[in-house]
């Protein structure tokens, strides 16, 4: 493998192999003066019922979003190539950590990958994800939601609709995405009949 | 920038100026990049090597030969963002590149690349700039875009989006393909 046989003279097109396949494709694409991260979520006019899925996670536990009934969960398409991805996730971290403890929860749902392949690439993060990160390998889930472009996140209220999404990397650590997810915890308290069962 | 119209294109070729555009050289790679700002729609475009092409789709497993085809191309990493607070919309398909000889052709687009990949069996769909998209206040993406022209190649590329209900059209001019490797340092 040419990787494998890099002499010399070939050193600098080595590098820029070698970095490309070892690190995320953002290497490159990260001298671009990107986008900041802005926190604008757009609310759906009709909210709709979000399809059921059933998907593993690192340690091969099923998790079905029907299970997360009577919760806000904020699901993320996501991958490790992705830079917004990796841009954002500190943000939906911080957000997991100021609710988990309410009835929210964030769900990670990685394209295409290997969890080998997501697991190493975790260990090389600042801030290690704590909730849940799925595997739709072969992007079924992604397509059931109408995910054209990573990332893209919807916000799912308690009742079990799409009530908010976004296209694009976010910081949702932010006062107006917290008030948001808050009030779609309080607001549903006395619409939903469903307990959270995780 | 201007308002599209046919009309005014074909007689007022000059007024078919870009919005603000900004190059820029990475000092380190010399690479170039592009930036324009346009009413409610920015764009950004980043000159990529084919072997970082080619590493990108060899981590992702596709097999050799499909990797050869994207490398083939002259990829750039894009970058599209609705700066307004309505809703704004592109489609690749609509965009064109222009050539020295002043002929117009069409991008390929991820549509096409994925039916490509499907056919041999690939699934994986990602990484190319999403074909055409609807956006919403503060929505972007970000991807591959595709143009058949070999390294070095300079063209001009006139690209559209749809806001507040009309289609506008901009113009790049001189933009260009990166180089088939680095120089050596």
């Amino acid at each position: 493998m040419r990787l494998l046989n890099c002499r010399m003279p070939e050193r600098r097109r080595c590098l820029v192999l070698l970095c490309a396949v070892l690190l995320p494709v953002g290497l490159v694409q990260a001298q671009l003066p990107v986008p900041e991260l802005n926190h604008q979520l757009t609310q759906l006019a009709t909210p709709v019922a979000a399809p059921d899925f059933i998907l593993k996670d690192m340690d091969d536990e099923s998790h079905s979003l029907s299970s997360y009934r009577g919760k806000v969960v904020m699901v993320n398409f996501w991958a490790t190539w992705c830079p917004p991805c990796r841009r954002e996730l500190p943000s939906m971290e911080a957000l997991y950590q100021t609710f988990k403890d309410d009835a929210f929860t964030v769900l990670a749902i990685n394209q295409w990958e290997s969890p080998d392949h997501v697991f190493a690439y975790m260990g090389q993060l600042d801030v290690e994800p704590s909730f849940p990160i799925l595997f739709d390998r072969d992007s079924a889930v992604s397509q059931l939601y109408g995910v054209k472009g990573l990332p893209t996140t919807v916000l799912i209220d308690r009742r079990g609709r799409v009530v908010y999404r976004a296209v694009g990397g976010r910081d949702f650590n932010h006062p107006e995405v917290r008030a948001i997810i808050r009030g779609l915890i309080d607001a549903d308290v006395t619409e939903s009949s469903a307990t959270p069962s995780r | 920038m201007i308002r599209y119209h046919p009309g005014l294109l074909l007689c007022l070729p000059l007024a078919l100026s870009a919005g603000e555009v900004r190059q820029h050289t990475d000092p380190d790679t010399g690479l170039l990049s592009w930036q324009v700002h346009e009413p409610g729609f920015s764009m950004q475009l980043l000159q990529l090597l084919p072997d970082y092409v080619r590493a990108t789709y060899i981590a992702r497993g596709l097999p050799p030969d499909l990797v050869e085809a994207v490398a083939g191309y002259c990829v750039f990493g894009t970058i599209v963002t609705n700066d307004s607070q309505q809703q704004l919309s592109y489609r690749v398909a609509d965009w064109r590149y222009v050539t020295a000889d002043g002929k117009a052709h069409p991008l390929k687009t991820k549509t096409q690349w994925v039916s490509e990949w499907k056919e041999r069996g690939v699934a994986f769909r990602w990484s190319m700039l999403p074909d055409d998209q609807t956006f919403e206040p503060g929505d972007w993406s970000q991807g591959f875009t595709t143009i058949a022209l070999p390294p070095g190649s300079t063209f001009d590329l006139v690209y559209s989006w749809r806001y507040r209900g009309e289609t506008h059209e901009g113009k790049l001019e001189g933009l260009r393909c990166a180089p088939a490797e680095l120089p050596d340092a």
